[in-house]
């Protein structure tokens, strides 16, 4: 394992020991860097490795959100199977959204999926019938029996699992074709069809990666918060997503474990003003955006010489 | 109007500022400060905001556009993305917090006056006044003056117009303050009509983003005759459909068209594949 | 049978006409160059063969089958590789991950073995690798392979795009000028490998280019084009001996080929 890697798995072996230390407060706060990690990772391979400029995530965790809410709620699935039904919802609207997307460039691009996280609020909100409208749904915990755990310590090493599990995955998919191609669509469109990659199907597995993650996200998200609410998806936290993937490190996947974590803790820190919240978020974009290009993980190949691999580690022969 | 502005950066720059929507609102909240902080005439309060939003978007120019005018397109998308919410989140911390609607007193006795029979206010109709005479200024601006075609020319070939002794940089710097400043003097012009809040900028940009799609991103003319139609749309669906819809409309809009017709109606661009 | 032939390959943007009824016929085993004035359709004739732009009317085989309207990457899986005039390197990839990237169609792990590690994605990684680094090493650009995309020099980029191209053993190479930029010794580098390519591997190479005396050097036979039309076609000798070629392009490189003779 290379050391980006092992980074990685120090900071889930420090989240694995958190709850001996912590307090329930600081147990919500990890869970919810452990949830934001999951969606930072999808949103990552979207938008750094694979270079489509989409704003379709905040959706789509609101989607999983709701998904997840409902089917407990209205159908009574058991949460073990409601939490991936969530995600693949998600994943299939991210790539109903995506098939159109598929032709568009650049800010064309940006622009349109604005317009469809608008338009997802919108429906959130008025959509009362199924999603409860303005006042949201109110999601109650996760029960765990039989097993003996409360449900918060439930909830966050649920989180802590699926979230390794996540990032496993994708570490595994980055070090193999997928992860170079989507690295050669970034770079050039082009040039990848000339070496016979599928453009259109390399971008639609990009959107659903990410759509799943997103939906998984806010599957774990709900319990979590206790209820889904229209304006936990607005473009706020479109902007506080696309916050944790720059500063981390675009095209990186210790980037968005390590930006996740930052800028949770860095919410957290400023919960009480909402205006500095947007100061900060926006500015931090802005600043990484203009000085620190790589975020930090970009900090760290640059001064360290971090890399992280597109490619499994070959025998001599 | 906003739009216009905003396809005045676009064609200087290729890019699109999603902070434009900020200027807006920094337009109109500069004129409340002037109005009723310092008491200033109207029309006072109408240039300064406008000089002021002209000098934040040069400074966007300087300081954030050039240093990423070679990055991936992307980049330049989360800057101002940034930006915006940086400009959104101080505003809220002069100006108010979420809760708060400022409003600016009416300028004009707000006595409706009476057009065809339909009530309207006379603020209103200088706004409209106002709008149609700056548009037509743009239009002028830009087909007759040295300093319009001098825009255009950067727009088009960056490098010709550079070889051609135009000072690339400075003109785009002043084409970016006269987007904004076009975006703030609407600000300012809808301020005593509507409501204020930090958060108005962004729904304007929707429909800024709507209007100058619908009418073709690279074109001026487009963005007017956008702006017109994306009201005319909005009232009709808030008319006859149900009024919920109206919110939503521009961005069905942006939607639509995007996926049926990218070029918009005045196709003076194509898109570009990487 | 021809391993590549355009037929009567036609297309305009927009009232300009860019090819014009071009025929071309490429033999197995040949190296054949395209040179001409520039806006010629070279570079057009060579999109539209690879199918990111669509003829207007015409046709185009490979090896006797027809590729026209084809989507581009099921061309290039069809045994068509290319490089372009302005080296299209990913940055954030190394080189090797450049050149494995070519091997992209031929590995069969799919989206979910690569995920859960299975054996099957080990062994494909092992074998691009592999043939990745043999297709640095034939074009010598092996210790390379660690360096990122992004820090080549212009020489090297266009070597490491070539190793990209053959490490999938097409059966055509379409060169965008691939000497260009490059200095005298490079260039007969790539004489020498554009030689050993075509007769080690029996690949058809098509090269547009501008250096003529390579051209003219190690080209079986030239397509000369101008205004979308190929105005001649025959060996180097013939070629350079056609009034209307010399006329219209070749005048002074025909005289600096001369003197450097």
């Amino acid at each position: 394992m290379n050391a980006s890697a092992r980074l990685i798995a120090v900071c889930f072996v420090l989240a694995a020991l958190l709850p001996l230390v912590a307090n329930r407060y600081t147990m919500f706060v990890g869970n919810a860097m452990l949830v934001q990690i999951i969606l930072a990772v999808g949103l990552n391979l979207l938008v750094g490795h694979a270079g489509l400029l989409a704003f379709v995530n905040g959706a789509l965790f609101g989607v999983g959100a709701y998904a997840a809410a409902l089917l407990r709620d209205s159908l009574h699935w058991p949460y073990w199977l409601a939490l991936p039904a969530a995600g693949l919802v998600a994943m299939v609207i991210g790539v109903a959204v995506a098939l159109p997307a598929l032709r568009l460039y650049g800010l064309y691009l940006a622009l349109a999926t604005v317009a469809f996280a608008q338009f997802a609020l919108w429906a959130f909100m008025h959509w009362d019938a199924v999603t409860g409208g303005p006042s949201g749904l109110k999601v109650p915990p996760i029960d765990f029996s039989p097993l003996p755990v409360s449900p918060g310590l439930g909830q966050y090493y649920l989180s802590l699992l699926v979230a390794l599990a996540i990032c496993w995955l994708t570490h595994n998919m980055l070090r193999s074709r997928i992860g170079r191609a989507f690295v050669a669509i970034r770079e050039s469109e082009t040039a990848a069809e000339a070496m016979a990659i599928d453009v259109t199907r390399t971008k639609t597995l990009a959107y659903a990666l990410a759509a799943l993650y997103a939906g998984i996200a806010g599957g774990l998200f709900a319990p979590l918060l206790g209820l889904v609410v229209p304006e936990s998806y607005d473009l706020f936290q479109v902007v506080f997503q696309f916050a944790m993937v720059v500063v981390g490190g675009l095209g990186s996947l210790l980037g968005s474990v390590l930006g996740a974590a930052l800028m949770v803790w860095l919410q957290e820190g400023l919960r009480a003003f909402k205006d500095l919240q947007e100061i900060a978020f926006g500015g931090l974009i802005l600043l990484t955006v203009l000085f620190l290009p790589g975020g930090v993980a970009g900090l760290l190949r640059t001064r360290l010489g971090w890399r992280e691999a597109l490619h499994r580690p070959v025998r001599t022969r | 109007m906003v739009a216009l502005g905003l396809v005045v950066v676009y064609r200087s720059t290729g890019h699109i500022n999603f902070a434009h929507g900020e200027l807006f609102m920094i337009g109109s909240f500069l004129a409340y400060s002037f109005i009723t902080q310092f008491h200033m005439v109207y029309a006072a309060a109408l240039l300064l905001a406008v000089v002021l939003t002209f000098l934040l978007g040069a400074a966007t120019d300087r300081f954030v556009y050039r240093r990423l005018a070679r990055s991936h397109d992307t980049t330049l998308v989360l800057a101002t993305v940034g930006l915006s919410f940086l400009l959104k989140g101080i505003s809220r911390f002069f100006w108010g917090g979420r809760g708060e609607y400022l409003t600016i007193p009416p300028i004009v006795d707000p006595a409706p006056v009476f057009v065809f029979g339909i009530p309207v206010l006379a603020q209103q109709l200088i706004v409209l006044a106002a709008a149609i005479l700056i548009m037509l200024a743009c239009l002028l601006f830009f087909r007759m003056t040295l300093a319009g075609k001098m825009m255009q020319a950067v727009a088009e070939n960056p490098l010709a117009a550079y070889l051609a002794g135009i000072r690339v940089e400075q003109v785009r710097t002043w084409t970016w303050g006269a987007g904004a400043a076009v975006a703030g003097a609407a600000g300012v012009l809808i301020a005593p009509l509507s409501l204020l809040t930090p958060d108005m900028g962004f729904s304007l940009l929707i429909k800024a983003f709507a209007a100058t799609v619908l009418g073709g991103l690279g074109s001026v003319a487009g963005a007017i005759v956008g702006g017109f139609c994306v009201g005319l749309i909005e009232s009709l669906a808030g008319g006859y459909v149900s009024s919920s819809l109206q919110d939503v409309s521009a961005f069905i809009i942006i939607m639509i068209v995007l996926i049926i017709r990218p070029s918009g109606l005045f196709s003076a661009y194509r898109l570009r594949r990487a | 049978m021809p391993a590549l032939e355009t037929r009567a390959v036609s297309i305009a943007y927009g009232g300009v006409v860019a090819l014009d009824r071009v025929d071309l016929a490429v033999a197995e085993g040949a190296i054949h160059g395209i040179i001409g004035p520039n806006g010629a359709g070279k570079t057009t004739l060579l999109n539209v063969i690879t199918g990111i732009s669509r003829p207007d009317s015409g046709d185009i085989l490979l090896n006797g089958r027809s590729i026209v309207g084809l989507k581009a990457n099921l061309i290039a899986a069809s045994g068509i590789r290319r490089t372009f005039q302005t080296s299209l390197l990913c940055k954030g990839m190394t080189v090797l991950e450049n050149v494995m990237a070519g091997m992209h169609v031929k590995l069969r792990a799919g989206t979910l073995a690569a995920a859960f590690g299975l054996r099957a994605v080990w062994r494909d990684e092992q074998d691009a690798a592999e043939a990745a680094h043999a297709a640095l090493a034939y074009v010598g650009a092996d210790a390379l392979a660690d360096r990122d995309g992004g820090q080549l020099s212009f020489g090297q980029q266009r070597v490491v795009e070539i190793a990209r191209a053959l490490v999938c053993e097409p059966s055509v190479l379409l060169l965008d000028e691939p000497a260009v930029g490059l200095s005298p010794d490079r260039v007969a580098h790539l004489d020498a490998l554009l030689r050993r390519i075509r007769d080690e591997r029996g690949v058809t190479i098509v090269m547009i280019e501008h250096v003529i005396r390579l051209v003219v050097n190690v080209c079986d036979r030239i397509t000369v084009m101008n205004f979308g039309r190929p105005i001649a076609e025959g060996t180097a000798d013939e070629v350079t001996r056609n009034a209307e070629v010399v006329e219209a392009y070749l005048g002074s490189a025909l005289h600096a080929v001369d003197s450097h003779a």
